[in-house]
């Protein structure tokens, strides 16, 4: 009979939800875990216009706002994952993020290689990680060539693509070490060294293409008629890590291909470096503390030293100043496990508002969006998630999910309820 | 001749000096005392004892008497649980940089491999895996093949193989759907198609069936003419004639329900003894499973690539299947080596989530794990007469803040955190 009346209430709440959309919802009595602005115990958010335009204990709530009781409930941000190829299909298999045709691919960009739900492997992927609190990746081609592509950052809502975009390009993905796709038919890169070499190739290419449309600049000036140089998708694309307009994010485990990546950042002066995986990346956390490189931990979590002592990478990162964020590298963990992955870093003894910044603030940073998104401040959008407990606890559920004001999931079972 | 026979002796003799050497007898008695003893077999002993001598379990209880001066280890927050065992991996075959040294893919059947050829008990893996607590697994080849060849139970510990085995073969793996298909269908050969697969396992048994029958005419033919002509060897058929005779446990893995249901076709067809493992749609035709009595080893949803065929995994999976009376174990799935064997409580802490009782949980990585691999006697729960295999954790283990403080296997220790800088 519980259990009836429990759906029955379920149900009107979902239909009681599904019928708001622009009007003004207020969460209520929540833990806000806010990041930015500590922790607010029974907090209250009022979210309007998909944006977050009120926070905090005592504050007035509007007259015809739907009002939804959290209490006992932790609200955090929308969960952001710095780096992701959800939806680009199976991990070792036919994938739609590795252009495995030529290792300098800077023209390619991954927004045309996703479908807006997610495909096989994992069908309903978006939803699925809605459902889980993720509410924005930053998917990126694959690193099966030195060159990759453009990323972008999406949010998990949407018809189309073009719907998701936060950020596009919000970075050049870039691939140190082996390339195993062409050292095993004798193409260049076999080496870490030809690896190197391409991207240096790559940026003296878009240095010479900028020559070009200078000159002719100035040629045009003089003679009208003078014929522009032909375009080069390549060059253009570089072009924009060349005039610092663009960041570089470079895949990177072991500590040679780490400082071969920091070499080549600081020979041609990238606006900004992120690493991924960096495993080896404790090695040298003072030069990259040093240089504001930030690092990208995940999908291993945990390294080991040359004497087998354990070392919680996100932790230790940190504590040297560098700046970290936490991945999942879906789906070689799946997307929806990004607070999972957090999850160890704690349990290895990370500070978990500290581990909560890196699936949240740090990555919006990461791509220029801490404006909008990353933390529950006034006037940023209205990415949250209600949890029923702890957000790193196995046991604990996610109770709904917003993304820019819209209830985009709701747990059925829930234990969230309607005041008004 | 002399010199073979001398090399054996030596062979012997090191034999004989290395075993006392690893199994030492010092005739001393060790004690733990936890918060909690989780024995798994009977229960769970707050403020109990576990007494261990000669690597073995010699008594558990509340009531155990601690002599003035024995060798104690006293965990005042402590959980102490049996070694926690990974039913079915390869990892210490291979590491992610590396070629894959556990599936043999110049044929779909090589059911005549040997995993134990494959493990390298330096892989830095098993270490950090033996760390948290994860003491024995069943090491098994990939699931390229549709008869990948022998799993075999090993312990982490040790710098050979035989010293690590426990139990080889342990039986003998299958792999269904994609894995074969993905391996042979690229190449246009035998199986692309999931039909083929199948194909290939009933005409194996079949082969396998014809052989015996051979072997059975040539012992009746040497009873008579003692000059008989065995048939020749065959080392596929003769390992697919033990699984036929129920000596050895097929474990099958297939993910979706069509596989799972071929599987059972098979399993009806030849009567053989198995284990289903992966079956992410298995909670689809539970009471198939279930009135055959075949237990399953599932993976958690979550952590570990997902794929085409485990698109429809489901967090009540575990929950479901043992609803349905079946014997459920829990894998973590850490194909890529990416660390995931280390959480593997907190994964059937996962299936806890979706609905599976907590004691089941703990029991799908330790006592059930060890029936379904037939190393019951040895492992799996703290009960007088087992291996000494123990690891203890800082709190609940299924709580993602607690970590392993110690891990014992065959009473030596292999992990010891500083207790003291821990605070506690």
């Amino acid at each position: 009979m519980r259990k009836i009346l429990l759906s029955l209430m379920c149900f009107s709440f979902c239909v009681g939800l599904s019928a708001v959309e622009e009007n003004t919802i207020v969460l209520k009595g929540a833990t806000l875990l806010t990041v930015t602005q500590g922790t607010l115990e029974n907090g209250t958010v009022i979210i309007s216009g998909g944006k977050i335009v009120g926070v905090g204990r005592d504050i007035k709530i509007p007259d015809k706002a739907q009002i939804i009781d959290v209490s006992g409930m932790i609200i955090t941000p929308g969960l952001v994952d710095s780096h992701s190829h959800l939806g680009l299909g199976p991990s070792g298999g036919v994938t739609e993020d590795n252009e495995g045709s030529d290792p300098n691919t800077p023209q390619l960009r991954i927004i045309d290689s996703i479908h807006p739900e997610g495909v096989a492997p994992h069908q309903y992927s978006f939803k699925d990680s809605v459902a889980q609190g993720v509410t924005t990746v930053i998917a990126r081609p694959g690193s099966g060539n030195v060159i990759g592509g453009q990323s972008a950052a999406l949010k998990l809502t949407g018809r189309t693509v073009d719907d998701m975009v936060l950020v596009f390009p919000c970075d050049m993905k870039m691939a140190m070490g082996r390339k195993g796709n062409y050292s095993a038919q004798g193409r260049l890169p076999v080496t870490k060294m030809g690896t190197a070499y391409i991207v240096r190739k790559a940026m003296i290419d878009a240095m010479e293409y900028k020559k070009s449309l200078d000159r002719y600049e100035i040629e045009k000036k003089k003679n009208p008629q003078t014929p522009p140089p032909k375009r080069n998708l390549k060059d253009e694309a570089m072009l924009q890590v060349l005039d610092r307009k663009l960041p570089v994010h470079i895949h990177a485990s072991p500590v040679d291909d780490i400082m071969t990546a920091v070499r080549l950042a600081d020979e041609f002066k990238f606006l900004k470096l992120s690493l991924a995986h960096a495993e080896e990346s404790y090695k040298v956390a003072d030069e990259l503390a040093e240089r504001g490189v930030v690092v990208v931990v995940g999908p291993m979590m945990i390294a080991f030293d040359d004497n087998g002592n354990l070392i919680n990478l996100a932790d230790f990162l940190v504590k040297k100043g560098v700046e970290v964020n936490i991945m999942t590298d879906a789906d070689v963990v799946q997307q929806e496990f990004l607070r999972f992955q957090a999850a160890i870093a704690v349990k290895y003894g990370m500070d978990p508002l500290e581990a909560l910044k890196a699936v949240t603030l740090n990555p919006a940073k990461l791509v220029g969006m801490s404006d909008r998104i990353g933390s529950i401040e006034e006037g940023k959008d209205a990415d949250l998630v209600v949890f029923n407990g702890d957000p790193f606890d196995t046991q604990t559920e996610v109770q709904m999910t917003l993304i820019d004001g819209k209830i985009v999931y709701v747990n059925d079972e829930g234990e969230v309820k309607e005041m008004r | 001749m002399r010199f073979k026979r001398k090399s054996i002796y030596i062979l012997l003799l090191v034999l004989l000096l290395s075993l006392p050497a690893y199994y030492q007898s010092t005739g001393e008695s060790f004690y733990i005392k936890g918060k909690y003893i989780v024995t798994v077999s009977h229960g769970v002993l707050t403020e109990g004892i576990v007494k261990i001598e000669d690597g073995k379990i010699l008594e558990v209880g509340q009531n155990i008497e601690v002599p003035e001066g024995a060798r104690l280890l006293h965990v005042p927050n402590g959980w102490v649980l049996p070694g926690l065992i990974e039913a079915h991996t390869t990892l210490g075959t291979g590491d992610r940089s590396r070629q894959s040294e556990s599936d043999e893919t110049s044929s779909p059947n090589t059911a005549h491999m040997q995993i134990l050829d494959a493990i390298n008990p330096f892989n830095k893996n098993i270490k950090y895996a033996a760390q948290a607590g994860i003491t024995s697994v069943m090491i098994t080849p990939g699931r390229s093949n549709v008869i990948g060849g022998q799993t075999a139970v090993v312990k982490f510990r040790g710098k050979t193989v035989r010293e690590m085995a426990v139990h080889s073969p342990a039986g003998v793996k299958f792999s269904l759907g994609e894995g074969p298909k993905m391996t042979y269908g690229r190449k246009g050969r035998l199986p692309t198609t999931r039909m083929g697969s199948a194909y290939v396992i009933r005409n194996a048994f079949i082969q396998a069936q014809e052989y015996s029958q051979k072997l059975k005419v040539f012992q009746e033919k040497k009873k008579k003419d003692t000059s008989a002509v065995p048939p020749p060897r065959n080392m596929n058929l003769e390992i697919l004639g033990n699984v036929l005779r129920g000596e050895l446990t097929a474990f099958i893995e297939c993910y979706r329900v069509d596989d799972i249901m071929t599987a059972l076709r098979i399993i009806d067809e030849f009567k053989f003894k198995a284990v289903l493992v992966g079956c992410a749609e298995a909670y689809k035709v539970a009471e198939e499973i279930a009135k055959r009595k075949i237990p399953v080893i599932v993976s958690p949803i979550g952590v570990g690539p997902r794929r085409i065929e485990t698109q429809n995994a489901s967090q009540e999976n575990a929950g479901l299947l043992a609803k349905n009376g079946i014997k459920v174990v829990i894998k973590s799935d850490d194909a890529l080596g990416i660390g995931t064997i280390r959480e593997l409580p907190l994964l059937a802490s996962l299936s806890v989530r979706g609905g599976l009782d907590r004691e089941l949980a703990i029991r799908a990585i330790t006592l059930s794990a060890a029936e379904v691999l037939g190393v019951d006697d040895r492992i799996g729960s703290l009960e007088k007469g087992k291996d000494a295999d123990l690891v203890i954790f800082d709190g609940d283990p299924f709580h993602y803040k607690s970590r392993v403080i110690y891990v014992l296997i065959d009473g030596q220790t292999i992990f010891s955190q500083d207790l003291k800088s821990e605070g506690n």
